[in-house]
């Protein structure tokens, strides 16, 4: 059963059809608790893209070896070496960037987002639409996270990536954990009113 | 049956497979990723002790390593701690757990040999006979200004939230804090991760030992005026003015971090213990090394 998505296709799906956190509503532990501002919003983006796509396509490799039974066992292996691999040569090679990062790349092994996409999708489909499929799903995963955190940072902080542009705090409420879910309620009300207006509009 | 076999075969291949990549990633990447640490390492302890790129250390300022070991001696366990000495060579100074002097073995090691922890361990035991049990506990770096003491930098670890959080702290002669670093830790992003920000690390700066004896952390907004002077780099307030507040704040407890009380009174009672045991030690470290007449460069 292969997709009939044009590889363009494959990447729009993951932002806006089945964006993970608005329309999947998976890995709602780090969305919540860490999407406190923009950058912290895209440093995890970054590291779940790279780790999703790496691992799309070790499984689509290997999709034909794997028993069915233990798929998921051998899916969390693959996603922790990758995650170990990925923070290693972070550390090695980019000491700077693993300064900001090391903490967020560490966390990511037990996202629901990508064993779900590793069951969903790669398991089935060719290590080319699998990666357009990783791409999308990092993609969207991160305009989810940096849409969070910009509402949250400018709400909590009154500051967007660090500068400050209200000049006050308005509601340290929105920085702490459970301001996060309030945040991805409202935010997913707004994403399906746009998408009923635009269905509205388009049956017109 | 047969699927049974199957199933512990594939998962035992995967398994090797990705030990495999795992173990090929960390040969490549080790040598690297340790040099980082220690080039990272040496410019915390220079920025700790109010050096820089641009303010770089004068010459007479030396940094001599002591490293602390835990000897087992017959039932009983005593503390050895390897020592420079003024010659260039080295000895180790074992001293029981009342504080008494034990014995002095002189030890064949080269100062750059000394710096690596595993050569460094297998010269002691060589030097104290095969027979005592021996594990490497810390290092201190004690820091002279032409032959005088004038600070000590302590590399630490303690646990955090969910795993070790490691520290360099940097204290004055008279064991008040200079300053703290972290150098690694994986608390949460947003949350307990605030603890490498200016405003919660340096309200530990300049707190007398006295203090840091009986230092808590306590749930209150930061002082508006004191959150200034914390961050002075980005608030831009003089030199003075940040001394004055700093002073004013000085023997209070630590402000715990918004949503991340956890990880503030472990960073607190991690230096509380670090600091409270560095001072007792030393000063039995230094009797000992006065009624020996041991001479050491610091």
């Amino acid at each position: 059963m292969a997709t009939d998505k044009t590889n363009l296709q494959l990447v729009v799906n993951g932002i806006l059809n089945e964006n993970p956190i608005f329309r999947l509503v998976l890995s709602m532990c780090p969305a919540v608790g860490i999407s406190t501002t923009v950058m912290n919003g895209f440093m995890l983006g970054i590291a779940v893209l790279f780790v999703q796509v790496f691992s799309s396509c070790t499984i689509s490799l290997f999709k034909n070896v794997i028993h069915p039974r233990i798929r998921i066992p051998t899916y969390t292996l693959t996603i922790a070496t990758w995650v170990t691999v990925i923070d290693m040569v972070l550390a090695a090679y980019l000491p700077e960037a693993y300064g900001k990062m090391g903490i967020f790349v560490k966390l990511i092994v037990a996202f629901a987002i990508i064993t779900m996409r590793l069951e969903m999708f790669a398991c089935k489909e060719s290590v080319n639409a699998s990666f357009w499929d990783g791409i999308g799903m990092g993609l969207g995963f991160m305009f989810g996270m940096m849409a969070l955190g910009f509402v949250r940072e400018l709400l909590g902080l009154g500051t967007v990536l660090g500068y400050d542009v209200l000049g006050f705090k308005p509601l340290l409420f929105f920085v702490l954990p459970f301001a996060g879910f309030f945040c991805v309620g409202l935010m997913m009300a707004f994403f399906n009113y746009v998408e009923i207006v635009y269905k509205r509009a388009k049956r017109a | 049956m047969k699927n049974i076999l199957t199933i512990i075969f594939r998962l035992t291949v995967a398994c090797l497979l990705a030990g495999l990549v795992m173990g090929a990633a960390f040969i490549a990447t080790n040598k690297a990723k340790k040099h980082n640490i220690h080039v990272n390492e040496q410019k915390v302890m220079l920025s700790l002790l109010g050096f820089s790129a641009k303010n770089p250390a004068p010459d007479a300022v030396a940094m001599h390593e002591v490293y602390r070991y835990l000897v087992g001696e017959g039932e009983g366990l005593s503390m050895g701690y390897l020592l420079p000495l003024q010659d260039g060579s080295f000895s180790f100074v074992t001293i029981d757990l009342a504080g008494t002097f034990v014995a002095q073995t002189p030890v064949t090691i080269s100062p750059e040999k000394a710096t690596e922890e595993g050569e460094r361990t297998q010269a002691v035991a060589s030097a104290l006979g095969a027979d005592k049990p021996l594990r490497y506990a810390d290092q201190t770096i004690v820091v002279t200004d032409n032959g005088k003491r004038m600070a000590y930098l302590l590399p630490g670890m303690f646990t955090g939230f969910k795993t070790f959080i490691g520290a360099m702290l940097a204290l004055d002669q008279d064991f008040s804090i200079r300053g703290l670093e972290i150098m690694e830790h994986e608390e949460d992003p947003g949350l307990g991760a605030e603890i490498e920000q200016e405003y919660f690390k340096n309200q530990f700066k300049g707190k007398p030992l006295e203090t840091v004896k009986k230092l808590e952390v306590k749930k209150m907004p930061l002082p508006e005026e004191y959150l200034k002077a914390l961050e002075a780099g980005k608030s831009g307030l003089g030199a003075e003015e940040v001394a004055r507040i700093q002073e004013q704040y000085q023997d209070d407890d630590i402000y715990a971090l918004t949503g991340a009380t956890i990880s503030s009174s472990a960073v607190t009672n991690g230096v509380k213990a670090m600091v409270k045991k560095f001072a007792y030690r030393v000063a039995i470290l230094d009797r000992v090394l006065a009624e020996q007449h041991i001479a050491t460069p610091f």
